[in-house]
């Protein structure tokens, strides 16, 4: 395929373009928001340029693969969101003192924000501690020509390199411009057995301090970038002020300052670690103020800080630490422009403020607005397991005095948390809800000192992921649990990738199907069954006799994603017969339904035809509307 | 040359698509471009916003407030959560057709309130029902075609409707092409009332 010219790409499919120009061989990722895509992309053209790419059960093992690949000498990428590489980060710690042969990119997506994640934690700190190298672009351009970057890097010096993106980059679009990919068949030498693929206390004690010098080589080429690599690069300006920023905070930086040219020296970098501080300390002669911007982390002002310390500079560093800003959150332009006046501020110096642009509208004159909080999708099968779970619960608090907890995890079920089902009380990471319910499950009492059930609901992918390890402990110390496995077969929240539970893989080929019931009944969960989630009647029922079962029990709901599967038609509200009770609207939460302030509900063409509505409906006034010919 | 358009709408209006469309064309019409985009959580019924940046300047990809030269709305309370970002001679293109939060009813939105706050603080605000318009030619779900159709036929993009056409052709699954394509006419048609603009920044 002719690729050479200007493409509009996202920061993600980029990042795949420059895998793939670089060699890329092998490929296996988890996915997680906002890294997706560059598995995605790389699946998408794996059979044309002769890849192997997989989805892996979840970060660590992900990792783990590509580490294999990487030892016989291929070119690998492993890809993850920065909350997965907490998952992955046991074997990382590992293979920074091994290394590799081939080379090995490991590509995590950071959320400054954060958007859509648990965390808003930095991936350059990961860098730092594990000692491994991270690039930080600040385009879908330089995310593409980092990427070429991040695989030459990795071979010559034998480590593997973390390409580190955040939100605007990944998810970004710009043109992008990318160069024709080469066919040739490129051979892989091989495993070769040596010891140095064997971590040992003794073979540790050995590669420590070459992985410390290493540190400093790498450390002195980031800084030589500033000369010869444009991802890198200093201006001076004409006060004795400068401004240091990384990754996508540069750009904010240059639109910020664009209308006070040549006042501020300026350093911009992609190496965030190790930190180039050689050309760090260079710049910081001659200037009394450095302003730092930098999101999540006070990474580089940290290193600065330290530089300066060392050097007895007389400079005074400005950044999170002095509060000109903040620690949390994503930056943008206003965001930046307040920091830096801040920062001036307490410079004491008379150089320009940079003011706001003015908007059309002031900000106190803007109405109040409803709030419009994510929620399940219209006919999104896990509403039906929610609500028959929050019934049953109810039924069984009135009969018996047992309250119910409700631990949930990571998906779009995590949305269960949404009014009016509130049915998330605790969510942590991928596969702690089972671990949680059984946690709490040993503790004697809950609340005002009623005894609880523990429920736990968890997805399919997420039940791969980490949900496995969580029951087999859970049965093994006896917990008390019910876990309801929301099992539309994809892993939604994502993009609907395949999974084990699926029988097919990343690059469409049959492959064995992983039974979730047989895996629990193989765990020894004690009351294990399957049904559709469709019937809302059958759904408590089963709710009410899992949770009354003694020990571990375990429902799979099976049904499907309604983004991706054909809606079976649509409901309408028979207004002679609705009564106007609005338990349709206050029981569910579903979007597709809703009231006009004094009038009766309204059901909208965003219905997909679940019915849930028309099982709750007291006076059976909401029909399968007729389809027109 | 630099250009600002925020998109704002619901998750499941197509806002993502309507932001690649513009970027595209944008594109082929020789501009560099930048766009920031929500994927993810938000997509399900929650606020969602593109920004898309046109013009020759490296800047990111988010648009600072204030600094919008085109607001397109595609749902009326969305527009009004995002008009600080709408810059003093920007223009905005409304969709009049609101969506309720499902969560607690919606006492606590009015739609038509929103309306004509928005009309009053932007004069030259161009509104319509542009879902029904595209559900009367043929589907629904192509208010947001609809939408940048009309803001290229009020003459509100640094590019002609041609390259946004073009666009929708390649991108477009040939089963939708016509029905979008009657949307894309319909819309161009509601707005020839209007004066057209041209655009001549620097
Ligand atoms: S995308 Fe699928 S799983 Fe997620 S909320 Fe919608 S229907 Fe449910
Ligand atoms: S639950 Fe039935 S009767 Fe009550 S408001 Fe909804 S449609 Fe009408």
């Amino acid at each position: 395929m002719t690729l050479t010219g200007k493409r509009i790409l996202m920061g993600n499919e980029a990042i795949a373009f420059g895998a793939m120009k670089a060699g890329l061989q092998i490929a296996s990722g988890y996915p997680g928001t906002p890294s997706s895509e560059v598995m995605e992309t790389i699946i998408s053209h794996a059979k044309e340029y002769g890849i192997y790419a997989e989805w892996a059960t979840n970060e660590k093992v992900a990792l783990e693969t590509a580490v294999g690949a990487a030892y016989s000498g291929a070119n690998a990428i492993v890809t993850m969101k920065q909350v997965g590489l907490n998952v992955a980060s046991d074997p990382l710690m590992s293979l920074s003192y091994i290394g590799v042969k081939g080379s090995l990119v490991i590509l995590v997506s950071d959320d400054p924000g954060p958007h859509s994640s648990q965390t808003e934690q930095d991936t350059r700190a990961f860098g730092h501690f594990s000692n491994i190298p991270v690039l930080d672009p600040s385009t879908p351009q330089e995310a593409y020509d980092m990427a070429k970057l991040a695989f030459k890097l990795s071979h010559e010096l034998e480590t593997p390199v973390i390409l580190r993106t955040t939100t605007r980059v990944s998810h970004g679009c710009a043109d992008v411009i990318i160069e024709d990919i080469d066919p040739v068949p490129r051979d892989i030498e091989g495993f070769v057995k040596d010891t140095r693929w064997t971590i040992f206390p003794k073979l540790t004690a050995q590669r420590h301090p070459l992985l410390e010098e290493l540190q400093v080589k790498m450390s002195d080429r980031f800084s030589e970038y500033f000369t010869d690599n444009s991802f890198n690069s200093i201006t001076k300006g004409s006060s004795n002020i400068g401004i240091a920023a990384s990754g996508v905070s540069s750009l904010y930086v240059q639109e910020a300052i664009k209308d006070h040219p040549g006042t501020f020296s300026f350093f911009k970098t992609a190496t965030a670690y190790p930190f180039p501080e050689k050309a760090a300390l260079d710049f910081m002669k001659g200037i009394s103020d450095l302003i730092v911007v930098e999101e999540l982390d006070p990474y580089m002002e940290e290193q600065f800080l330290q530089i300066a310390g060392r050097h007895h500079l007389t400079i005074n560093i400005h950044g999170k630490k002095d509060g000109s800003f903040s620690f949390s959150g994503e930056y943008d332009v206003d965001v930046v422009i307040d920091g830096i006046n801040r920062a001036l501020d307490k410079t004491g110096s008379k150089t320009c403020r940079f003011s706001h642009s003015i908007a059309a509208i002031k900000a106190e004159d803007i109405p109040s607005l409803p709030i419009r909080a994510p929620t399940l999708c219209a006919g999104c099968m896990h509403r039906t397991v929610f609500y028959g779970f929050k019934k049953a619960a109810a039924k069984m608090r009135s009969k018996t005095g047992v309250d119910s907890v409700f631990s949930g995890d990571i998906g779009c079920y995590t949305l269960g948390n949404a009014r009016p089902l509130n049915m998330v009380n605790t969510c942590l990471c991928m596969g702690a809800g089972i671990s949680i319910a059984a946690g709490l499950s040993h503790t004697q009492e809950f609340g005002n000192g009623l005894n609880a059930k523990q429920v736990a609901f968890i997805g399919d992918s997420t039940f791969f992921h980490s949900g496995i390890a969580a029951v087999v402990s859970a049965v093994y110390n006896n917990a008390n649990i019910t876990i309801a496995v929301l099992d539309n077969r994809t892993t939604a929240m994502t993009g609907h990738q395949p999974h084990p539970g699926i029988g097919i893989t990343a690059m469409g080929s049959p492959a064995k199907m992983i039974d979730i019931a047989e895996v629990l009944k193989s765990c020894g969960v004690g009351m294990v069954k399957t049904i559709e989630a469709d019937d809302l009647d059958k759904c408590m029922d089963i709710a009410t006799e899992a949770m009354k079962f003694e020990g571990p029990s375990a429902v799979v709901f099976k049904g499907k994603c309604v983004a991706i599967c054909k809606g079976t038609g649509q409901y309408i509200v028979d207004e002679d017969k609705c009564t106007g009770c609005k338990l349709c609207i206050s029981q569910l939460g579903c979007p597709a339904i809703f009231s006009i302030p004094s009038g009766l509900p309204v059901i909208q063409d965003t219905c997909s035809g679940c019915g849930l509505c028309a099982q709750i409906c007291p006076s059976d006034a909401i029909v399968l509307k007729e389809v027109s010919q | 040359m630099k250009f600002d358009i925020l998109i704002a709408g619901v998750g499941g209006q197509g806002v993502v698509l309507a932001s690649r469309l513009l970027a595209t064309a944008a594109m082929d019409a020789g501009f560099h471009v930048a766009t920031a985009e929500t994927i993810g959580m938000a997509q399900r019924e929650g606020s969602v916003t593109s920004h898309v940046r046109i013009g020759d300047d490296v800047c990111g990809s988010l648009i600072p407030q204030g600094k919008a030269d085109l607001l397109i709305g595609l749902e009326p309370a969305e527009t009004a959560r995002n008009l600080l970002f709408l810059g003093k001679d920007g223009n905005m293109v409304v969709n009049e057709h609101a969506i309720m939060p499902s969560t607690q009813g919606c006492d606590e939105y009015d739609p038509e309130m929103i309306l004509d706050f928005l009309k009053s603080s932007c004069p030259g605000t161009i509104t319509a029902d542009f879902t029904e318009l595209a559900k009367d030619a043929g589907t629904y779900k192509a208010a947001n075609v609809a939408m940048i159709a009309a803001a290229a036929g009020a003459g509100l993009l640094p590019f002609s409707t041609e390259y946004l056409w073009g666009v929708l052709e390649k991108m477009i699954p040939e089963k939708y092409r016509d029905v979008n394509r009657r949307v894309f006419d319909r819309a161009i048609e509601s707005v020839s009332g209007n004066n057209r603009k041209v655009i001549n920044k620097d």
